[in-house]
């Protein structure tokens, strides 16, 4: 593994999620919660673009199968190597915003957290107007209610990835 | 070469592989910016030529080399029913020209300097401690980021593009952007992307080697295109198909991953990731992300060149530490790295232990010791893993995963996740299918097969050098083995 990967690693970790690429619903919970590790200030250089299921970044799937591809072959890339203590403890604040319970759930809340973030952040959508954020995700075919929409507003906001 | 026309195109060039490629009015106007020309300073294939004298072919000409080949795809597909807009047309040229305009100098060895391990993180310390990683600090931008910046952000560009708003059509095309048609976005970016078709022949006839001589004319002639609009290949193009992607494996173990050429990089990288994780801006490594950022939207993009880390090599040849001294007087000299020993392995990426393995285990835990018994400085020891797969394969999903999907979940998922993927059209089929459905396909049977050179090399310029290597060889030998 080199270094991007690995702190790739250490960030999923740190995040306390299983590192498992096995199926899509998976691949696309790492996607997000990098998303919103990074959106946090956890810097481990992936750039995203806005694809059908929200931010998505390629380089971050090709990275994701080398690691598992050492994981299979039993090799712990990551011993010896840690991530600052700042960076660990914005990951322990950012643990919160995965729900606990099924998987489908947290892919669910991942990608709803990341896609409004991404539209307010970068496509300059008023984080003020819900109703035009759930309607940016509705032309996406993202059946997420304003309420919803509003709630993740809060929560960016109250864990610091947005401001108020 | 360069000539006027006068039939609705402004100018021909002529080019070594692609023959004649007739250039519209706008892009000359793109040509022509300083921006642009930026990449006749940036060698296609970095330290190649210190191994192949000849391959000393540039960013430029392969940029208008992957023009050239877009115009190919374009009039095949359009041969085969496919019809696109005038204006879509334009900008699938524009983001072809483009594509490769937000190159690092040495393209991807300064790039990827955030992936570079030192050698002394890499080995086993006496006591232990872990070592930190900075994510607080933002990482270099992928190329194709900074491409996207400099076409949307330098003037002369967005200026020759036609405005801002088709500088943004033109990125979105080369970052993938969802705006633009996952299909006609697929042209540059999958595994017949004009991308590679233009690399593999260009860097294979600069090189002076036949293994990236692909059949570029069959595959054009034998394109298809589906009612759905999916793109693919005739079945019985399907050995050109193969050779396509057997091509750039071979080129990966010959030319790219060249035990020289390598071990030169190498030697370049970890330069390069110790002066730019110094405190000190002598040399003007960029110090993380958002430098890059801010400099390739201003005029120093200009100067960001080759040349730029030439001149930071030649003035570390002088540096006060040891390590970045030897380093830089390697490559500045021409001096390679000398190869200790390399285990290459081409397995089945779910075998577990290997070779190659136990020789990387055998260097963390004793290249220490060696280092300090033969009083060489870790540093100069390099220690490296390229890797590259078969071919890469999309995900295969089972039949129980497929049979749980929605329709339109398949789709999405093919554009999200299968930019890597060939279509085939299987006899009289309408619709194609995988290429790794395959199952008589040669590169289908090899798709799980790895190919990974596990490499240590030495940087050592004492009068004594051919003895010293030759024992440290020795010393070495039985590293491959528990």
């Amino acid at each position: 593994m080199d270094r991007q990967q690995i702190a790739l690693k250490l960030a999923v970790d740190g995040l306390e999620l299983p590192f498992e690429i096995n199926s899509f619903e998976d691949r696309l919970i790492l996607q997000k919660a990098v998303y919103l590790a990074q959106a946090g200030g956890v810097n481990l250089g992936y750039y995203y673009q806005w694809y059908l299921h929200g931010p998505y970044c390629p380089a971050l799937t090709r990275d994701e199968y080398a690691i598992d591809y050492e994981r299979k072959q039993e090799v712990d890339g990551c011993k010896g190597w840690k991530l600052d203590d700042e960076s660990e403890e914005r990951l322990r604040k950012l643990r919160k915003l995965i729900p606990e319970g099924q998987r489908r759930e947290v892919r669910r809340k991942l990608e709803l957290l990341a896609s409004v973030h991404f539209l307010v952040k970068r496509r300059q959508v008023h984080q003020n107007d819900t109703a035009e954020i759930t309607m940016t995700l509705k032309r996406f075919n993202k059946d997420f209610s304003e309420e919803e929409v509003g709630n993740a507003l809060r929560e960016l906001v109250e864990n610091g990835l947005l401001t108020g | 070469m360069v000539s006027s026309l006068g039939d609705g195109f402004s100018k021909l060039i002529v080019d070594s592989i692609h023959g004649d490629i007739h250039l519209k009015e706008r892009e000359v106007q793109v040509i022509d910016t300083p921006s642009f020309q930026r990449l006749r300073q940036l060698k296609q294939l970095a330290m190649a030529q210190l191994v192949y004298p000849t391959a000393t072919h540039t960013r430029f000409a392969h940029s208008i080399g992957a023009l050239g080949a877009m115009i190919r795809i374009l009039e095949a597909a359009e041969r085969h029913g496919v019809s696109i807009e005038d204006e879509q047309k334009d900008n699938l040229r524009l983001a072809a020209l483009l594509h490769d305009i937000g190159h690092y100098p040495y393209s991807h060895l300064m790039e990827k300097v955030d992936r570079v391990k030192l050698t002394e993180e890499e080995v086993e310390e006496d006591t232990p401690t872990a070592k930190a990683i900075d994510a607080r600090r933002s990482k270099y931008p992928d190329h194709e980021e900074v491409g996207a910046l400099i076409v949307t952000a330098q003037a002369d560009l967005v200026k020759a593009i036609g405005g801002e708003e088709r500088a943004k059509a033109v990125a979105d095309i080369f970052t993938r952007r969802e705006t633009a048609d996952p299909q006609l976005s697929k042209l540059i970016h999958s595994s017949f992307d004009i991308d590679r078709w233009d690399y593999l022949l260009r860097d294979s006839y600069a090189a002076g080697v036949p293994y990236g001589q692909i059949d570029i004319n069959y595959l054009l002639n034998n394109l298809k295109v589906s009612p759905q609009r999916m793109l693919g290949f005739k079945d019985k193009a399907l050995a050109a198909v193969e050779h396509l992607l057997l091509a750039r494996f071979f080129m990966h173990r010959v030319v790219y991953y060249h035990k020289t050429i390598y071990g030169m990089e190498e030697a370049c990288r970890q330069l390069l990731r110790r002066l730019r994780d110094r405190d000190d801006k002598r040399y003007h490594v960029p110090k993380d992300g958002e430098e890059v950022r801010r400099l390739v939207q201003s005029e120093a993009l200009y100067t960001f060149t080759d040349a730029f880390v030439e001149g930071v090599v030649r003035e570390a040849t002088e540096d006060e530490d040891d390590a970045v001294r030897a380093l830089a007087r390697a490559i500045q000299s021409r001096r390679p790295p000398k190869l200790l020993k390399e285990v290459a392995v081409c397995e089945d990426v779910e075998k577990k232990t290997h070779a190659g393995r136990i020789f990387m285990q055998n260097c963390r835990s004793k290249l220490r010791g060696l280092a300090e018994e033969f009083d060489i400085p870790l540093a100069q020891f390099l220690l490296c893993e390229p890797y590259v797969r078969v071919v890469k394969p999309p995900e295969k999903p089972t039949f129980e995963q497929v049979a749980k999907m929605e329709a339109g979940e398949i789709q999405k998922r093919a554009f999200e996740e299968e930019e890597e993927d060939i279509k085939i059209f299987v006899a009289d089929a309408e619709e194609p299918i995988s290429l790794m459905e395959i199952e008589h396909s040669l590169v289908v049977k090899y798709a799980d097969y790895a190919f990974q050179l596990f490499r240590l090399y030495v940087i050592y310029e004492g009068s004594d050098k051919e003895e010293i290597i030759e024992r440290l060889k020795a010393r070495v030998k039985d590293w491959d083995k528990s």
